[in-house]
């Protein structure tokens, strides 16, 4: 604990001069974490209103799920009323002109289905067009003009088909569908009829079914971290995660404690060792991922290395989708050369708050240089262990350009990985989300395992 | 990642480490003769890997792909592979795009970082142990966690894809062991040397321009120097948070499934120089990152 100098002199600098990082952190830590956790379990597209009517001041009749299946009823094109543009299925409506069989000059609306365009200007605007025949039997001959672009307008006109007709106008129309859950939704209310616009629902084939594609309202949800632990690569991921750490963390310590104990013994290069022990600190995984690849490929060194002493007649393969343990003990290699800096650094420090004076009285009593290391430097050296531990394997659950570097991220997967390929390859920010909370959790978790396993034990030291 | 693993923990003043190798010479033993082979040993299993793979980066491209390899130094010597990667499309946009995040880093924590240090070295205020332990649990805060959620609210403010977002995400990562460790200088010099200046006759600026400043700037350079480190690495966030403007580990990591060996390994190179580099200027200040971590 750092000793302050100055004591309440003026009592608002100190927050002044805090206040830009505390900001800026609580902008883009504390605000972005809260997000996080949010999106974990809360679905903002859960659920879609139904309304009485097409048109999105109309009341609501009832919520459906999103993915629920639909049947579509009917449908109707919409004045497009807000500026959402994406996800639309619209309908081009013309406002024309003709003589009717009157010959009176009438003028309405009409969907672009109804009119077959024969003139167009330079930039394709369609300029004139004829009435379309209609097939059906027993239709009305006679197409509709309404009073304004839509169906259920007023009627403004009737038309023969084949009439000459001026287009003077051009309205875009979001299709509306009146819609109905499928008799196979069971957990839904089967009654529920009403419409929804087009950018919320998808509809298949000949547009006689549909799914609900996002909803408008949020509700909190496990389903995203249902679909994580359901995912193929949760269970693999999360193994390997641990396996990784299990197989590393002992083997580091033991190293790192060495390298300590080389950097403490004083040897007169000292400070060269020091610099060449924590390179690997400053290092990107990535890096260090692909130079252990330069290693470990088909022609890299350990192959060449090999053949050369005449253990191999050719070059093996270790990093392919069936040398899985390969490419762990490949992984594992590269993290210990990694990130046993990190611990050892922690470790030196806590050697050298240990006083020379309590290793002098061990040595004038007899103590060897490992009964000294074993019954005095260790267990002083406890709470520095605890504090590299709770960092290693905060940094352990995180582990990620390495294996992807190694193994391409599909034979060997970890948690990180996993996040990754939800948020990047599948776009699935929630279920990206969950993953990241259960690192987050698990790191929690084993921070606290640390903080009482060794708390334990003080307590049993002192009874 | 691996630079922001040298977070700091509680800090100490800089000459807290000893590395005064001299201080207490013991007599040649076995036993010493045999810490020497040691260090020696654990030496070369961090350097062999590194010298592979840069003579790799520094040969033709032939080489790169021949089998077996030739374990001697560089031959044949080439800066073919080299020109073969800055010459790919993406790298030098890239290699630029992590130069500016990384000094964007650089100057954000520092200019952020250095007034908080101070406030928590020199002040007793009401909050600064609750301000203290928020910057520890920050520092200890898994990156994967955050990227998500930020990248998602980059996208809504319409910032995502910018080397801005970057630079402010590395920031974050940066920020709390900036403010521990200039916390740390500050604290390695007394404020009665300010005092001393303000009794002959300076102002309270002059006196910290003059009398502090100087004592300081070597440990908030280094604070700068790992935030630059950090950012030149991160892989993760980088990667989450871009899409076009890549920064080097970014574009690196996702063209690793369809580029060559003599690409990756270039590369790496790169990925690797500005450690060797850095770690030497703040490798005194690691212990004093780390110093008295259990207390």
């Amino acid at each position: 604990m750092v000793a302050p100098t100055v004591k309440r002199r003026r009592p608002l600098t100190p927050y002044l001069l805090i206040a830009p990082a505390l900001l800026f952190l609580a902008a883009f830590f504390g605000y972005p974490m809260v997000q996080g956790l949010i999106l974990a379990v809360y679905d903002d597209e859960a659920v879609l209103p139904l309304l009485s009517d097409p048109g999105i001041e109309a009341d609501s009749v009832g919520t459906l799920p999103q993915g629920t299946g639909l049947t579509v009823l009917d449908q109707r094109a919409n004045l497009i009323e807000d500026e959402i543009t994406s996800d639309l299925l619209t309908e081009d409506w013309f406002r024309v002109s003709a003589l009717d069989n009157n010959d009176q000059t009438v003028e309405g609306w009409a969907p672009e289905t109804r009119i077959r365009i024969r003139e167009e200007a330079e930039d394709g605007t369609p300029l004139a067009g004829t009435v379309r025949t209609k097939l059906a039997a027993g239709a009305d001959p006679q197409t509709t003009l309404f009073a304004e672009a839509s169906e259920s307008a007023d009627v403004a006109a009737k038309l023969d088909a084949r009439t000459r007709v001026r287009i003077e106008e051009i309205a875009t129309l979001e299709l509306w569908f009146l819609v109905t859950p499928q008799a196979d939704e069971t957990e839904v209310d089967q009654s529920l009829e009403g419409w929804a616009p087009s950018r919320f629902i998808q509809v298949f084939g000949e547009g006689e079914n549909g799914r609900i594609d996002r909803g408008t309202d949020g509700e909190f949800t496990w389903r995203f971290v249902e679909k994580m632990t359901e995912d193929r690569f949760f269970g693999p991921a999360w193994r390997t995660t641990l396996l990784l750490m299990v197989l590393i963390l002992p083997i580091q310590f033991v190293l790192a404690t060495l390298m300590a104990l080389i950097i403490h013994a004083r040897l007169k290069a000292t400070s060269i060792f020091l610099y060449i022990y924590s390179i690997p600190m400053g290092m990107s995984d990535l890096a260090v991922g692909i130079l252990f690849f330069s290693l470990f490929t088909g022609n890299g060194f350990i192959n060449s290395f090999l053949e050369g002493i005449g253990v191999l007649d050719g070059p093996k393969s270790f990093l392919s989708a069936d040398t899985r343990n390969w490419i762990i003990a490949a992984i594992v290699l590269a993290e210990l050369w990694r990130a046993t800096s990190i611990v050892m650094v922690i470790i030196v420090s806590g050697l050298q708050a240990i006083p020379d004076e309590t290793l002098e009285a061990a040595e004038l009593f007899g103590a060897s240089y490992w009964q000294r290391v074993r019954h005095i430097m260790l267990p002083l050296l406890r709470p520095s262990i605890q504090v590299a531990l709770i960092l290693r394997t905060i940094l352990a659950f995180q582990v990620f350009a390495v294996v992807i570097a190694l193994g391409g991220g599909e034979v060997v997967t970890v948690l990180a990985n996993e996040t990754y390929r939800q948020y990047f390859t599948l776009r699935n920010t929630n279920v990206a989300s969950a993953y990241a909370v259960f690192i987050l959790l698990l790191s929690i978790a084993s921070a606290f395992f640390y903080l009482r396993a060794v708390r334990t034990q003080d307590e049993l030291s002192k009874t | 990642m691996s630079a922001s693993e040298m977070q700091p923990s509680t800090p100490t003043p800089p000459e807290g480490p000893s590395l005064d190798v001299a201080e207490r010479r013991a007599p040649i033993t076995w036993g010493r003769i045999g810490t020497y082979v040691g260090a020696v040993f654990v030496a070369l299993w961090i350097l062999v890997p590194m010298y592979f793979l840069f003579s790799m980066a520094f040969t033709d491209q032939e080489t790169v792909r021949s089998y077996p390899k030739n374990v001697l130094p560089f031959v044949p010597f080439s800066t073919s592979t080299m020109r073969f990667f800055l010459e790919s499309e993406g790298v030098a946009s890239g290699l630029a795009n992590s130069l500016i995040v990384a000094l964007l880093s650089l100057i954000l924590s520092t200019a952020l970082g250095a007034p908080a240090g101070y406030a928590v070295a020199r002040y007793l205020f009401t909050g600064r142990d609750v301000f203290r332990l928020a910057i520890l649990a920050t520092r200890a805060f898994p990156i994967v966690v955050l990227s998500i959620p930020l990248a998602v609210l980059f996208i809504r403010f319409d910032m995502f894809d910018s080397l801005i977002s970057v630079a402010l995400m590395h920031t974050v990562l940066a920020l709390p062991t900036s403010i521990l460790v200039i916390a740390s200088v500050f604290a390695s010099v007394p404020y009665e040397l300010e005092e001393a200046g303000q009794v002959f006759g300076a102002s309270p600026l002059q006196s910290f321009r003059h009398i502090v400043l100087p004592l300081v700037l070597p440990g908030i350079a280094a604070s700068g120097v790992f935030a630059f480190v950090l950012s030149w690495n991160e892989v993760f966030a980088a990667s989450v948070l871009t899409l076009e403007n890549r920064t080097l580990p970014a574009l690196l990591l996702n063209s690793l499934s369809e580029s060559s060996d003599a690409y990756q390994f270039a590369g790496g190179f790169f990925l690797m120089v500005p450690s060797l580099i850095f770690m030497f200027f703040i490798r005194k200040y690691l212990f004093n990152m780390w110093g008295q971590v259990s207390k």
